[in-house]
């Protein structure tokens, strides 16, 4: 067996077993879960929200997670359960801030604003930078679409909007980037 | 550039046109260089995105978390909670000892059995000594079979967090078998992963005689 699958192996049953672990009430067992799933629910919550909500919103997932585990069947890696329910405490945060949100829009256009900074040396820093920038619904769908993978169908459920709309924010929230990086 | 074909352009990057729309856009790229630069970006784009990479938080937000969790209590169980009948229930720590361990000690067995520098540990027996695991596998196969039918048969008495605890930890017993069993057909004289297959699935039968018994005086 090749090291790396073992590794792999290694690092899986050591999931399962602290999920477990956790489920049953141990703290501890939860923590190893927190220290090895923190960058990837951090990073989706910071790209989703603003980045001075991301500490407050993370901790909120882990603590729901906790309150959550007897729901964990099983059925999916505890890092597939874990970033699902992630994306649906950020989505409840955004709702439950959106129409304070909505008194703020400026008339400035989507595109200009994704685009209107100098682009650093530090590209994918600078693509973090443009892509925040995006408007919220554009930024919604191009985190989801494509970096985390979900499909149009499942956005679109996610959102309560139909698919074409997500087709539709995602060839925007693409094209504001595309201007970014040839600059 | 035209309009109506550069909105496409992302739908069909994603291979979400049909197959009259992709051939018609297909056209359109041909002669449209506006367009044709405009799906490179964009395709750019897509692959920036694939690529970013995690970052953990500035801050351990560990302390916050654990002051949130409620002490003394199993996560996900509410206080209010009556059962409406009784089940018979038993410590899910008890449960999870053996098969914590087991999974860490196989897990980390099979490591070193199989790292390059493993002599040590993935001993080639002595001639005449060879195990011949496939008697007893078979034997222990049908024993396993026996009690998970009767589990099976007897797991709704048995309260869902139990049950779930208990799959689980067989879940993983079944993986560390696989595995021994897989690493077996590599190196069939080895030792050691006779012997852990052997310790495994022993352990599988004791976890599954011990939940029958338990369910049995329910």
């Amino acid at each position: 067996m090749p090291r790396q699958v073992l590794e792999d192996t290694l690092t899986a049953d050591s999931i399962a077993a602290d999920t477990a672990l956790a489920a049953s009430g141990d703290p501890s067992a939860f923590e190893r879960l927190y220290r090895t799933h923190v960058a990837r629910v951090h990073t989706l919550v910071r790209r989703m929200l603003d980045a001075d909500e991301a500490d407050d919103v993370t901790q909120d997932v882990f603590i729901r997670a906790w309150q959550k585990l007897s729901t964990f069947r099983g059925e999916s890696a505890f890092g597939t359960w874990l970033h699902r329910l992630a994306v649906n405490v950020v989505l409840a945060r955004r709702k439950s801030v959106g129409i304070e949100r909505g008194r703020f829009i400026t008339e400035e256009g989507p595109l200009d604003r994704a685009s209107g900074r100098p682009v650093t040396p530090e590209l994918s820093l600078d693509f973090e930078e443009a892509l925040a920038r995006l408007p919220e619904g554009a930024k919604q769908v191009f985190v989801l679409h494509d970096v985390e993978g979900y499909r149009h169908e499942e956005i679109a459920r996610m959102l309560g909007i139909v698919p074409g709309t997500s087709k539709s924010q995602l060839h925007h929230a693409r094209m504001a980037l595309r201007r970014h990086l040839e600059r | 550039m035209n309009d109506q074909w550069n909105n496409r352009l992302s739908e069909y990057l994603d291979g979400e046109l049909d197959s009259t729309e992709r051939a018609a856009l297909e056209s359109h790229l041909a002669t449209c260089g506006d367009c044709y630069a405009t799906l490179a970006e964009l395709r750019q784009v897509v692959a920036h995105a694939k690529a970013l990479g995690d970052r953990p938080p500035t801050n351990d937000l560990w302390a916050g978390i654990r002051a949130g969790l409620t002490p003394g209590r199993r996560p996900g169980v509410s206080r209010d909670t009556t059962p409406v009948r009784r089940r018979f229930s038993f410590t899910v720590p008890q449960l999870l000892a053996a098969s914590i361990a087991l999974v860490l000690l196989s897990s980390g067995g099979a490591w070193l059995a199989f790292k390059p520098d493993a002599g040590a540990v993935g001993v080639t027996p002595r001639p005449g000594t060879l195990l011949t695991p496939v008697t007893w596998t078979a034997r222990t196969d049908l024993a396993v079979a026996e009690l998970q039918e009767a589990l099976t048969r007897n797991e709704s008495r048995l309260d869902t967090a139990t049950v779930r605890v208990v799959r689980q930890n067989l879940a993983v017993i079944d993986r560390a078998i696989t595995e021994a069993r897989t690493a077996l057909q590599s190196d069939p004289g080895n030792t050691y992963l006779n012997l852990h297959l052997a310790n495994t699935m022993r352990r599988k039968v004791e976890l599954l005689r011990r939940v029958n018994a338990l369910v049995a005086e329910s």
